[in-house]
């Protein structure tokens, strides 16, 4: 009932006032009518009716105020006043809301991208549940290797954890009819991958248990990229044919617009799925270990399942295996990782930096609107002084003030969301393609809520000080004259000075992230690759087998291509190789060498294997170091000879002459390796397989023609720029088969800038913030000087005028901002040491502690920092002391 | 500052004015001299807080107001007693005698 009558009364408002208005005026008149009765003059009962009040507008307004409604209506005035303090001041307004709408942009848009990646859920069912099983050896480093076919199948009848399981890998395949033949990435699957992922298909019924029984298993569902590239999105699409290598293949499924499936590790194309196939394992997967680990294994954990007892039963499974084949599965174990852990795990501790690095601009710039305020509000004092004395309560001054700041927070916020979705469209579109594999960045509902917190916190963040100090100002001494060495002034300039060297310390910490990873990424591109990168043109080949089914056919064809494509001008040499360098694409195996004891097939040493075309070393500069290279005879047909690197040499027959040792290399069935081992007739340079980061690992080079493989890179070494001859090298491959497709071209270059490019895009991002932060830092602290500068103004024109020279005035001045200065360096370099061990990963050849990029960036910021003191100094110089002596 | 204000001061003054009300119906100015008469001069009600106190029972609903002409034919604004202040006296009333009964037991032990 209350409710009501408070509702009636905020409606009745005018009404009310009025009649308070009446009751408390009529209440005055009765006490004078009595006052003078009782013998007082007219002048002396007003007075003491009128003392007995006290403070009627401040009792109008207590009475109002025992409305909850009313409060609202405060804040409105509260709002609509500080709208035009703002509008008032229009430069502050401007300058405040731009430095606010950077930082609290700049943190939406890397929020919006640690959103997508880290926090969003996958685009699956219920993505929690899904994992990626991996098997991982412990005498290696690498924890996820893929998976051999029988493990899998062991795997998926012992297990109890997983209520599903689905292997996946991928290869290349050329599609024919319906247009040019293109090379397409296929990804062969359970018939229960969709379902397990818990995607309904656009179109189609998609696969059925029967697919996986041979013969029944010609079936496809596409990609919905596919289907509208190539097949323009047919509607009726489903039951016609494509042919895949040459074979028919009947179309059963369309995949929902925004479905991928794309995890890099163990992918041996590293593109993404463009169609997906049933798989039957053919019987000698069931029950010989001869076919090597190469899949990659989803699953999905049982309701109520968690991630560790599904850890633990598939390592215990693991060490059953173990035990029963020690040859294949000896030292191997199980690796459970969760879907997230693997799509976004190495790309934390980058985003999470540059999550921190924002957050540092942002304080940089709620210090610098806070300064403003700050200066702003020394000329606001008498207004709030005689608020005060008006009889409001500290509470509602420094209310009015926070409004003022949280107007000036929106308003930044407001745009700066703006700025972040314009920011992070860009800067998606300008980076690297490689950079986020499998999602998509936008923002939604999160970044939203995050972007208002932030606004809001930041509106606090610089709002409280001011408004603090100002409600806490002493109401005497500001109302007294020329007030202005009251300690609130005080206070505030003490606060002014905190903030800049704040400023400055943050800057620095920003600085030195930035150098140490800039000075990563100069040391790793200066890492030898092992070859020559200019001028190379590299693309795939992917021979179909129902074209070239025999092994001959396949060498004959790529002697043609590579005789054709060294013919063309322009082109100094041209050869071939399983998987390009710098990649991260390969391949690699068990070796046994024969001159060393017997070990266990799981205990060999391992090896990259790579299988190259005539002339590959030269072709590529890789230097000769010892022995000899493969001749014609040797490349032509199967001699069993090998060449190996010289990480291989030093690592498996350190001080042992490698020429002439012979090495089984399993790469082929065991039976067939076992019986021939590969002569070692030279040793060469090493190549970065992996990446700049990586050393390179022991690897074995076969002749083509000693495991011939349909799928290779072709490499071709140009004197020119090497994408002018491709038309011409295209022109001579369509005309040894006009069917074949040219996939993945790119030039060695590319390559090797796509290889460093998410080191590149986050050293690049943290410079941006690094460089906004010493911008802001240096503004901050130019606005220190001046400001107080222009305080003595008086000071310094008598000064001068008693015959101070130039330099002492610049002297003086240059004081306040040098210590200041000094201190900020100080505090920052302390900051930065201990901060940047956090890099951690993110670093290469330089310690988290590297001398001279601390010495080069402390540097900088003082030289900067001073620079900024140095021109209101010189201005100083130049006061008229007449001038300065008349201003007040 | 008048936010500051002692609540259980603020709490009297409502028990004060209730009970001042339960004799009839009265304007502000009316209660003050009222109770600063009886108390014998003891109490006197700051006119600050009297108007604020009689809005929030309004509010509240202990009280219902309406204008009138005063004793001086001056148009004053005359506050009455409702049900529901009549028994919010009576529980302010109760209390009131509880609480000086605990502060008597307090004082007289020695």
């Amino acid at each position: 009932m209350s409710w009501i009558a408070r509702l009636r009364g905020m409606l009745k408002r005018d009404r009310l006032d009025h009649d308070l208005d009446d009751e408390l005026r009529s209440h005055i008149e009765m006490r004078v009518a009595d006052n003078v009765a009782a013998g007082m003059s007219p002048e002396e009962a007003n007075y003491e009716a009128q003392r007995r009040f006290g403070n009627t507008a401040l009792l109008k307004e207590d009475t109002r105020e025992a409305d909850v409604v009313a409060w609202l209506d405060e804040t409105a005035r509260d709002f609509h006043y500080a709208l035009r303090m703002l509008r008032r001041s229009p430069g502050f307004t401007a300058v405040s809301v731009l430095t606010l709408a950077l930082g609290i942009g700049a943190n939406t848009a890397i929020f919006s991208v640690i959103n997508s990646v880290l926090l969003r859920p996958l685009p699956y069912h219920d993505p929690d549940n899904l994992v990626m099983v991996w098997e991982s050896n412990s005498q290696h480093v690498n924890a996820h290797n893929t998976v051999s076919p029988p493990n899998f199948l062991d795997w998926q009848s012992r297990n109890t954890v997983f209520s599903g399981m689905s292997f996946i890998f991928d290869e290349h395949a050329n599609l024919t009819g319906n247009g040019d033949p293109e090379e397409v990435v296929v990804q062969d699957v359970s018939t229960s991958f969709f379902s397990l992922l818990g995607v309904n298909l656009l179109l189609g019924p998609g696969f059925t248990p029967e697919n996986g029984q041979s013969g029944h298993d010609n079936v496809v569902i596409l990609s919905y990229g596919l289907w509208k590239q190539r097949f323009a999105g047919d509607p009726a699409i489903i039951g016609k044919f494509i042919l895949l290598n040459g074979h028919p293949q009947t179309v059963v499924g369309v995949a929902p617009q925004n479905f991928d499936w794309f995890i890099k590790d163990g992918s041996l194309t590293g593109a993404k799925p463009q169609m997906w196939s049933p798989f039957v394992f053919p019987q000698a997967f069931h029950h010989h270990k001869e076919i090597g680990r190469f899949m990659t294994v989803a699953a999905r954990l049982k309701p109520g399942v968690t991630h560790s007892q599904a850890q633990t039963e598939m390592s215990a499974i693991a060490a059953r295996l173990e035990q029963e084949d020690p040859d294949f599965d000896g030292h191997w174990g199980v690796n459970v990782l969760s879907l997230r852990d693997q799509i976004s795990g190495d790309l934390r501790p980058a985003l999470l930096i540059l999550f921190g690095a924002v957050a540092f601009v942002l304080l940089i710039a709620c210090a610098n609107v806070s300064s403003l305020l700050l200066a702003r509000a020394a000329s606001r004092e008498r207004e709030m002084a005689i608020r005060t004395a008006m009889g409001a309560s500290r509470w509602r001054v420094a209310r009015q003030l926070l409004m003022e700041s949280l107007l000036l927070a929106l308003i930044g916020g407001g745009i700066g969301v703006a700025l972040a979705v314009w920011g992070t469209n860009t800067l998606l579109a300008a980076s690297p393609r490689n950079l986020l594999d499998l999602l998509a960045v936008s923002i939604d509902l999160r970044v939203l809520v995050f972007a208002v917190a932030a606004t809001l916190l930041a509106g606090l963040l610089f709002g409280f000080l001011p408004s603090y100090i100002s409600a806490h100002s002493r109401i005497s001494e500001t109302l007294k004259e020329g007030g202005r060495g009251s300690s609130s002034a005080r206070r505030r300039a003490f606060a002014r000075n905190a903030f800049v060297v704040a400023q400055l310390g943050l800057a620095l910490v920003l600085l030195t992230g930035s150098g140490l990873l800039i000075r990563s990424f100069v040391r790793l591109i200066g890492v030898d690759p092992g070859f020559d990168t200019g001028h190379l043109l590299t693309f795939k080949i992917t021979l179909p087998r129902s074209k070239y089914g025999r092994d001959q056919s396949c060498i004959t064809f790529f002697q043609q291509l590579l005789a054709r494509i060294s013919a063309v001008p322009g082109v100094r040499s041209a050869s071939m190789e399983s998987f390009p360098p710098l990649t991260g694409l390969g391949a690699a195996t068990g070796v046994r060498l024969l001159s060393q004891p017997s070990l266990a097939l799981s205990d060999l040493p391992v090896a990259n294997v790579r299988v190259v075309g005539p002339d590959y070393f030269p072709t590529m500069s890789v230097p000769l170091r010892a022995g000899r290279l493969f001749n014609t005879h040797e490349l032509a047909a199967e001699n069993h000879v090998t060449i190996i690197n010289r990480a291989f040499a030093d690592k498996y027959l350190h001080g042992v002459n490698p020429l002439g040792q012979k090495a089984v290399i399993y790469m082929k069935s065991d039976a067939e390796a076992e019986s021939q081992p590969s002569e070692i007739i030279g040793v060469v340079g090493d190549v970065h397989q992996l990446g700049l980061d990586t050393a390179p690992e022991p690897t074995v080079y076969w002749p083509h023609s000693e495991l011939v493989m349909s799928g290779m890179t072709i490499l071709v070494r140009t004197s020119n720029d090497p994408l002018a001859v491709l038309s011409t090298i295209l022109n001579q491959l369509q005309q040894l088969d006009p069917e074949l497709p040219m996939a993945s071209v790119a030039t060695m270059d590319q390559l090797l800038a796509d290889s460093v490019s998410r080191s590149r895009f986050t050293m690049v991002l943290l410079g941006i913030f690094a460089v906004v932060a010493l911008m802001l830092a240096a503004v901050g602290i130019y606005g220190l000087i001046a400001y107080s500068v222009t305080q003595r103004t008086q000071e310094l024109g008598i000064r001068i005028a008693l015959g101070a020279q130039r330099r002492d005035v610049l002297r003086l001045v240059l004081v306040q901002g040098t210590r200041l200065t000094l201190l900020g360096v100080a505090i920052g370099v302390v900051a930065a040491l201990t901060l940047s061990r956090l890099l951690g990963t993110l670093l290469f050849g330089v310690s988290a502690t590297d001398p001279l990029t601390f010495a080069g960036v402390a540097s900088l910021l003082a030289v900067v920092a001073l620079l900024a003191c140095f021109i209101p100094a010189r201005r100083a110089t130049r006061v008229d002391p007449m001038v300065a002596l008349r201003y007040e | 500052m008048l936010k500051t204000k002692n609540d259980l001061l603020q709490g009297t003054l409502a028990l004060l004015v209730l009970k001042t009300l339960a004799r009839g119906p009265m304007h502000g100015y009316g209660m003050t001299l009222h109770i600063q008469l009886i108390s014998k001069d003891i109490l006197r009600v700051e006119e600050g807080s009297l108007y604020p106190a009689l809005h929030r029972m309004e509010q509240d609903g202990w009280v219902s107001a309406e204008w009138g002409i005063s004793e001086n034919n001056r148009r004053a604004r005359y506050y009455r007693l409702s049900a529901k202040g009549r028994k919010q006296l009576a529980a302010e009333e109760k209390n009131w005698e509880r609480f000086t009964e605990g502060v008597a037991h307090v004082l007289q032990f020695v």
